[in-house]
């Protein structure tokens, strides 16, 4: 999804940011890591706007070893956000993070889209999860994935031809294959 | 012959964990985005984003490119609403898009 935007997105002045939830990641992927994570991406494109410098030297005055204040980061998000013509922030995964930061995240999310007309954001996420999304963004649009018998064939194709041991697949087996096993999928 | 469906989800499974292959196409670097992160040059700079967030989802998304297999998945970038979503620049479009699917189905690599 990142690359296809990109392409679209060509050398205009458009970002395209991501971040993958992970469920081994609990510990490191909260709220406020995850949109520094977006922020990160967005201040690296064209270096680092003053004010963050100057919110970086003043922590680092304090002794602190605190990052930005959650209020804090999503105000300076809608800031960078605002200086570009576009951004597209897609999240693969929210069902793994965990969720009290999952909270956090479409919260700061929903507060960062109602200030910014020029946001888009793109969600992956297990079914169980819709409800939360919705609740967040009650317009939100939904497209249920599931693999096409062509996207099956494809992958058996290559699947098959990466097959260690070449010798034991004739083709009657391998043309069973073909047939059965997308079919059986399309019909689950 | 006919194959169990446990058989079956197991090869729908194995959609995320699609593994090294030599027969994938290479993905051509794009420009903007996600793989121009981390290339603040000066010390500061660098401290400046790590303080910001240790996570550094470029990696990850490094190792799903090489793993995707082109064309699956791209019916969803033909649907009207990808269309709409990211091509209309004014407000009269729904800014949030959601594809919903069991483990599996090939999310994460659309492309």
């Amino acid at each position: 999804m990142i690359d296809s935007l990109c392409d679209q997105a060509g050398g205009k002045d458009i970002a395209v940011v991501g971040l993958y939830c992970d469920f081994h990641a609990h510990r490191e992927q909260s709220t406020a890591s995850m949109l520094g994570a977006i922020l990160k991406q967005l201040v690296s494109r064209e270096g680092i706007p003053e004010h963050i410098r100057e919110a970086f030297q003043k922590t680092k005055k304090e002794f602190s070893v605190l990052g930005l204040r959650l209020p804090d980061l999503v105000e300076i998000l809608k800031k960078a956000i605002a200086s570009l013509q576009r951004v597209f922030i897609c999240i693969d995964a929210l069902d793994e993070s965990a969720a009290k930061h999952r909270r956090g995240l479409l919260q700061a999310l929903r507060d960062i889209v109602r200030a910014s007309p020029n946001v888009r954001v793109f969600l992956t996420g297990r079914p169980y999860i819709d409800d939360e999304i919705v609740r967040c963004f009650n317009g939100a649009v939904r497209i249920p994935v599931s693999p096409t018998e062509n996207d099956i064939r494809g992958y058996l194709e290559m699947r098959l031809d990466c097959d260690p041991d070449p010798m034991a697949m004739d083709n009657d087996l391998r043309a069973d294959i073909m047939r059965i096993i997308p079919e059986k999928v399309s019909e689950m | 012959m006919s194959l169990g469906s446990q058989q079956v989800s197991a090869n729908i499974n194995s959609f995320n964990t699609l593994n090294t292959c030599n027969s994938f196409n290479a993905c051509n670097v794009s420009s903007g985005g996600i793989v121009n992160f981390n290339t603040e040059t000066d010390a500061e700079g660098r401290q400046i984003l790590q303080w910001l967030s240790p996570l550094g989802p470029q990696q990850r998304h490094q190792d799903v490119r090489i793993d995707r297999l082109d064309g699956v998945g791209n019916w969803v970038l033909e649907t009207i609403e990808f269309r709409e979503w990211s091509n209309k620049e004014d407000g009269s479009v729904e800014p949030v898009l959601f594809c919903s699917g069991d483990p599996g189905v090939g999310k994460t690599y659309l492309r």
